[in-house]
């Protein structure tokens, strides 16, 4: 059975969270509702999500993009325990990008662990929105459905 | 001779009303720089005040604003303003262990901060958490100090007398009670007389379920520990302030001006009326209450809130609380200088922004001022950005010579407009929240919590437009590098901090642990005051973690909702 790509028949789907204690979600708010604004389903999960339950939300909303906002100063540690559990849950596609303080040598290392996207202060709203929707592939909703 | 030289006397126009100068000068007023200019409350700004617009409101002097230390204070409680003294400067520190930030404190003070030690605590510690605790992973002492049981507020405070600290300050909200604890345990230790030092707590547990977030149970059952809080202070430490309602987090969150004093003020109302339920009178407890505001950019919006806050809240405890002595109306002013406004871009405008919010908030007569550190847009401050923190609050204090005078902006039109306008508003926002079932009912409604999404998206869009100018990040931009050093903890104090805790796990008397939390836990099962049980406790060695757990499970947790936007 062929699928044909459906990403531009259903909006990108877009789970946000903050990670860790830190509790401040200004910013993450601000570009939950950029994302939306530029067309997509937006999810904010809340405060002080553990690894496990983030990779849970994002199996459960079948998410194309994990977005993690964290200004804690424990942003590399952090990161890698949610890609521990999302990698135990199987889910290897999502596009992950994370926003926050994030200093110049974590910026590399969270690179290196597979995030796809890191958005600092001053990083402006159109390139955030830009950015999510050019990395996620155009076949991703067919790859799902084999 | 010299007369003679000197340009023919121009005569002045003649008399005209404001309508008329606007209609003669309307070819050259139609050139603005902007299409319209508001203060970020979206109240428009007229291009002139005159006598004219205060008139037509109805303002009365004596009515609306009278003088210094008369009601309705508009003009600050106290006659001589900052002549006799000035505002208490502070500056806020904390990371690491207690090692750490007691070189901190130690150095702020002989730097000159006259606001005593200022606590900020790590993320484990506001939210109950041991420095053990698989929660606190990689969070212990970064982003203030870890203190887990009372051995960790002694080493602390090691070395500083108590007496001589003059305040101790710290953003304790949902962990306020066992805070205060620590602090009563630590000077009935010391043999140092509560009296001796004012100690104040945040303890405003409401604001964290908007902004924040560092709530850990269910909303009500923190009003009721905070309240416990300020019942049990009123005899064990009644020069205590045992609450700082503060609306600083929540506009740092997207709150205006106006919606910050509005819903502070509602949040105060909530603990004051579980307190008089109790049978406590305002006339008791009102001059023990402060309200925390924090400071952004537009200077004359922060002027007329900190103007009109103090006119509002003294109708309100004459109106609805019955207060009668002036001290009840007395609520301090605590402000802070805001980091948020503050630039990871070039981080030296930083200063001239925070001398900008200090002096609003000065000029709004508050009473306490705490100023940031022009590196933190980038982390914790370093020693050296810390000490520019402080001397911006001196050089204001003792070069300016704007303390010299009372509220020398008073009289302004234009401030004196934005104050009563600032006045309507808020009371119309309170009234609002009333009209809801309080604050409570506002936070369980999203009430507060999509007012300030919005005006953090509002102000989000405006800057990306370059609408809002930002100073060296959507304008004035630079390549030029400006480095800055920035604070480095220092790796190992975590371990450390976990090393002592496991050792004053070992140390105290495990029986007495035991006793303590039960007594506890049947406290919080029978409704009683929970203060005298977390005391005993905190004495015992109890820690944090374990007080915490205790409460988490008599009254239960808080659980973050997922939004759908």
């Amino acid at each position: 059975m062929q699928l044909v790509p459906d990403n531009k028949q259903r909006p990108l789907r877009v789970v946000l969270t903050k990670v860790g204690l830190d509790g401040h979600d200004r910013g993450v708010k601000v570009i939950a509702q950029a994302l939306r604004d530029a067309g997509m389903e937006v999810i904010y999960a809340g405060l002080r999500r553990t690894p496990e339950d983030i990779a849970r939300i994002v199996l459960e909303e079948d998410a194309d993009v994990l977005g993690l906002s964290i200004l804690s100063g424990a942003v590399v540690p952090l990161t890698r325990r949610v890609l521990e559990a999302l990698h135990a849950q199987q889910v290897n596609d999502v596009v992950l990008v994370v926003g926050g303080i994030v200093p110049e040598p974590a910026r590399e290392e969270l690179k290196s662990l597979g995030v796809q996207g890191v958005f600092t202060p001053g990083t402006s709203l159109t390139q955030i929105v830009a950015y999510i929707r050019a990395s996620v592939p155009a076949e991703r909703s067919y790859q799902e459905a084999k | 001779m010299g007369s003679s030289t000197r340009p023919a006397r121009v005569p002045p126009p003649p008399a005209e009303n404001y309508e008329a100068w606007l209609q003669r000068h309307q070819e050259e007023l139609r050139d603005s720089r902007k299409k319209s200019f508001e203060t970020p409350a979206g109240i428009p700004v007229e291009t002139l005040y005159t006598p004219e617009h205060l008139q037509h409101e109805g303002w009365d002097y004596q009515r609306d604003v009278g003088y210094p230390g008369q009601a309705p204070y508009t003009r600050g409680f106290t006659p001589g303003g900052y002549r006799s003294q000035l505002w208490k400067m502070e500056m806020y520190a904390g990371f690491g262990s207690a090692e750490e930030a007691n070189q901190r404190y130690r150095y702020l003070m002989s730097q000159g901060s006259t606001g005593g030690i200022s606590i900020a605590l790590d993320l484990p510690t506001q939210v109950g958490y041991d420095s053990d605790h698989p929660m606190a992973r990689d969070e212990v002492g970064q982003i203030g100090v870890a203190l887990t049981s009372l051995d960790d507020v002694e080493r602390v405070f090691d070395g500083i007398p108590l007496e001589k600290v003059g305040h101790i300050f710290s953003t304790a909200n949902a962990i306020g009670p066992i805070v205060c604890a620590w602090l009563i345990a630590l000077y009935e230790k010391r043999g140092t007389p509560t009296g001796d030092c004012i100690v104040q707590l945040q303890n405003d547990p409401i604001k964290e379920y908007v902004a924040r977030g560092t709530q850990f149970l269910p909303i009500e059952a923190a009003v009721k520990l905070s309240c416990d809080m300020i019942e049990f202070c009123r005899t064990a430490a009644p020069e205590w302030l045992p609450i700082s309602v503060s609306g600083s987090h929540m506009k740092q969150a997207g709150a205006t001006c106006v919606q910050e004093a509005a819903f502070t003020i509602c949040n105060a109302i909530a603990y004051v009326e579980t307190c008089l339920e109790r049978g406590m009178k305002i006339d008791d407890f009102g001059h023990v209450l402060e309200l925390h505001f924090c400071t952004e950019m537009d200077f004359f919006d922060e002027v007329a809130k900190y103007r009109a806050t103090r006119k509002v809240w003294t109708k309100l405890v004459r109106e609805r609380f019955g207060g009668t002595t002036e001290r009840s109306q007395h609520f301090r002013l605590h402000a802070a200088t805001s980091g948020r406004p503050l630039t990871a871009q070039q981080p030296l405008n930083n200063i001239a922004r925070i001398t900008l919010q200090a002096l609003a908030q000065i000029l709004g007569g508050c009473e306490q001022t705490r100023t940031a550190s022009f590196d933190e847009a980038l982390g914790i401050p370093t020693q050296e950005a810390a000490r520019t923190s402080i001397r911006t609050n001196q050089i204001i204090g003792y070069e300016s010579g704007i303390p010299d005078t009372v509220d020398p902006l008073g009289g302004s039109y234009f401030v004196e407009h934005l104050t009563l306008t600032y006045e309507r508003e808020i009371e119309a926002i309170i009234r609002q929240v009333d009209a809801m079932g309080g604050a409570l009912a506002a936070v369980h409604d999203g009430f507060y919590q999509r007012a300030l999404a919005q005006g953090a998206y509002r102000e989000a869009c405006a800057i990306e437009s370059g609408e809002q100018v930002v100073v060296g990040v959507n304008r004035f931009q630079s390549d030029e590098a400006q480095p800055v050093p920035t604070f480095k903890l220092d790796p190992g104090a975590a371990e450390r901090q976990v090393a002592k805790l496991r050792a004053v796990r070992e140390r105290r008397d495990a029986a007495e642990v035991q006793r303590t939390l039960a007594r506890l836990r049947e406290d919080c099962k029978a409704g009683v005051n929970v203060m005298p049980a977390v005391l005993a406790a905190v004495k015992a060695y109890a820690t944090i973690g374990e007080i915490a757990d205790v409460w988490r499970d008599a009254f239960g947790t808080y659980v973050p909702e997922a939004v759908r936007f």
